[in-house]
């Protein structure tokens, strides 16, 4: 269990004690790394503390020591999970910690009477030497508690992966990870104790770090990859190619490209590229958060630059799609440029429509006092019907309404309509003079034969502008349309 | 509707939010009126403007400053000449400031540049915000403004069907 904390500080509890005391003086040299210890101490297993138990036994006799600091220690370890033993051991501890009260002397006696080399004693030594342990162990007893259960394999490479896996546990909050994997203690620890682990821990560490970033921003958006793939070119490959892999991955999952290669981890991939142009008709481009590995499709030119061309061409492409879902009756318009325009139609009569509703409840709320609760209250309980394919059609019949305060109009308008936006009819007129950007209007609603002649000529010698003698004028003569118009509404 | 079941609405939801505020300054807009002169066209005008103003900046608000085009809506609503707090403009001013200045030096590039030339530009300029974006953003952007302006729409049809009688 927490065993394994211990063992991922660098300890292996059947390591030879030399090897351990050399450590054990680095350690005393490094006072964070002594907090690690301690903490790593409080997180020990019921068996472990036997054995510790007995190597305590085994030690020689005490002189003086700090006996706060060791019935603290107790305590931590008790608190951890032997406390039925605690007590009992007590006396033994004591023993071997005053032995330790002078730790600088003691570590290489420490080791050579342990039947059982114990990693624990000279983190004894450590505790009880240390005044303010018992905060640091208060800190790390829940970390270490927390993050290290169920291991049982010793450390070794094998663990260093386990270990990598653990930390991005996603029960560990991200907030941890870094901490653990840029702690300068842990790490020099490990290359001093660690060995041929060192390295491979570093970089799981790097890997760590990398992985916890990614996590939490699963739809990052790949704005910055450009600047990324430029900085990707000189950075040397050594310490990437572990953490590329891992951004890829994650990016890749994200930007749903399933196929991650393992040849693929340069940034410069134009000559990987060659060699797999040769082979595979793989897909092309993994876009991924930090590196944008491409891999060239058969025959085609292994340029980085228009490998990038490409990259940028796919993702524009799929934004494309996306937006054909939002725009209604797109599905038939094939081609960017079509689409384009299609697109622009659309946010146009957006922002007329807007415009246009605006003008309806400046004039509407005249009449009436708002109360907001009510209102919410409607928002809540209508289910919205409304589709946005209606949208297109209400645009037309909302132009016409506007135009349409004649009566021959109504029927048309009628048929157009699908919700209950025909009692607007009665206040159009007068909204439509002042609405600066109505000849957009007119020139979408030209289209559709509903729309009365004579309207747009009276529209179009009001001017659109903001005069307003002219405005008061034509009010005058469209409050006679209105009162026409009033006793018409057409409901669905 | 035979069956009345009230729909579980989504307090957090976008519709939500921008609902809030849009009905919030709307029954201000509304308070302030002078009941003389409510139906005289200039003061329709003026309500009017107001309104548009109350919702392109609900609008933004809601969208609070995750995308550049409610960004750059919010940075123009504030420097309107006929904004009055002007001393409030001035510190939110040079803050967006920055952030505009940010997104200038996003250019196009060359290919897509060469083939969607003019209708980008058009879409650039429908789009808040958009003239200082590449292609692939644009389109980005496009998509997240249509999808609010189409709840803008069919919120404000909501309140106007309620209202009208």
């Amino acid at each position: 269990m927490e065993n394994q904390f211990f063992l991922d500080a660098g300890i292996p509890p059947q390591a030879p004690p030399l090897h351990f005391g050399s450590s054990l003086s680095d350690w005393q040299s490094l006072p964070s790394a002594m907090e690690m210890e301690i903490q790593s101490q409080d997180c020990f297993p019921t068996g472990y503390g036997l054995r510790y138990e007995s190597a305590m036994v085994s030690s020689p006799p005490a002189s003086n020591c700090n006996m706060s600091s060791e019935s603290l220690m107790m305590r931590k370890l008790g608190s951890i999970g032997n406390s039925g033993e605690i007590p009992h051991h007590s006396q033994p501890m004591l023993a071997a910690s005053s032995c330790y009260s002078t730790p600088m002397n003691s570590p290489p006696q420490l080791n050579l009477p342990l039947p059982r080399p114990m990693a624990l004693d000279s983190s004894v030594a450590d505790f009880s030497a240390d005044p303010g342990f018992a905060e640091r162990a208060a800190k790390f007893s829940c970390f270490g508690s927390r993050s290290f259960n169920g291991r049982t394999t010793q450390f070794g490479p094998k663990d260093s992966v386990e270990i990598a896996a653990y930390r991005s546990n996603p029960l560990a909050p991200n907030a941890k990870l870094p901490r653990v994997s840029s702690s300068p203690a842990i790490k020099q620890r490990v290359a001093q104790v660690g060995g041929t682990n060192n390295r491979s821990e570093l970089a799981i560490s790097q890997e760590e770090s990398t992985v916890s970033e990614q996590n939490p921003e699963p739809g990052f958006k790949g704005s910055n990859s450009r600047k990324r793939k430029a900085r990707t070119m000189e950075t040397s490959p050594s310490p990437s190619p572990n953490a590329s892999k891992v951004t890829e991955t994650n990016g890749a999952s994200n930007e749903k490209r399933c196929k991650l290669s393992e040849s693929n981890a340069n940034e410069n991939g134009s000559g990987k590229s060659e060699e797999d142009a040769k082979g595979s008709n793989t897909r092309a481009p993994e876009p991924s958060q930090d590196y944008v590995h491409v891999r060239a499709r058969r025959g085609q030119a292994t340029d980085s630059h228009s490998l990038a061309e490409r990259v940028r061409r796919e993702k524009i492409s799929e934004r494309m799609k996306l937006l054909q879902n939002l725009v209604p009756g797109c599905n038939k318009v094939t081609g960017k440029a079509l689409m384009l325009d299609e697109i622009i139609n659309y946010v146009q009569s957006l922002q007329r429509q807007v415009e246009f509703l605006s003008m309806k409840l400046a004039s509407v709320n005249t009449r009436l006092d708002f109360n907001v609760e009510s209102l919410m209250s409607k928002d809540t309980f209508q289910s919205n019907t409304q589709q946005q394919q209606q949208i297109f059609p209400i645009n037309s019949s909302a132009a016409s309404a506007f135009l349409g305060h004649q009566s021959q109009q109504n029927p048309p308008l009628h048929s157009n309509i699908a919700n209950g936006t025909m009692t607007q009819c009665s206040v159009d007129p007068s909204d439509t003079v002042i609405c600066p950007k109505l000849n957009q209007f007119l020139e979408t609603v030209s289209q559709y034969p509903t729309f009365c002649e004579g309207d747009l000529e009276t529209l179009v010698q009001m001017g659109f502008g903001q005069n307003q003698s002219q405005e008061m004028a034509l009010h005058s003569q469209n409050f006679q349309g209105l009162n026409q118009v009033s006793g018409m509404k057409v409901e669905l | 509707m035979n069956k009345y079941n009230p729909p579980r609405m989504n307090p957090s939801s976008l519709r939500s939010r921008f609902a809030t505020r849009f009905l919030r300054s709307l029954s201000k807009i509304n308070a302030k009126k002078p009941t003389a002169s409510s139906s005289s066209p200039t003061e329709i005008f003026r309500r009017y403007r107001r309104i548009k103003v109350a919702a392109d900046k609900s609008m933004a608000y809601s969208v609070r400053s995750r995308r550049t085009w409610s960004r750059a809506m919010l940075w123009k609503l504030r420097t309107r000449p006929c904004c009055r707090r002007s001393v409030k403009t001035s510190t939110i001013v040079r803050k967006t400031r920055h952030e505009k200045q940010n997104k200038n030096t996003t250019t196009t590039t060359g290919e897509d540049g060469v083939v969607f030339g003019v209708e980008a530009d058009e879409l650039r300029e429908l789009v808040p915000g958009g003239e200082a974006m590449d292609l692939y953003n644009l389109l980005d952007e496009t998509a997240h403004y249509i999808k609010c302006l189409t709840t803008q729409v069919q919120v404000m049809k909501k309140i106007a069907d309620f209202y009208s009688p």
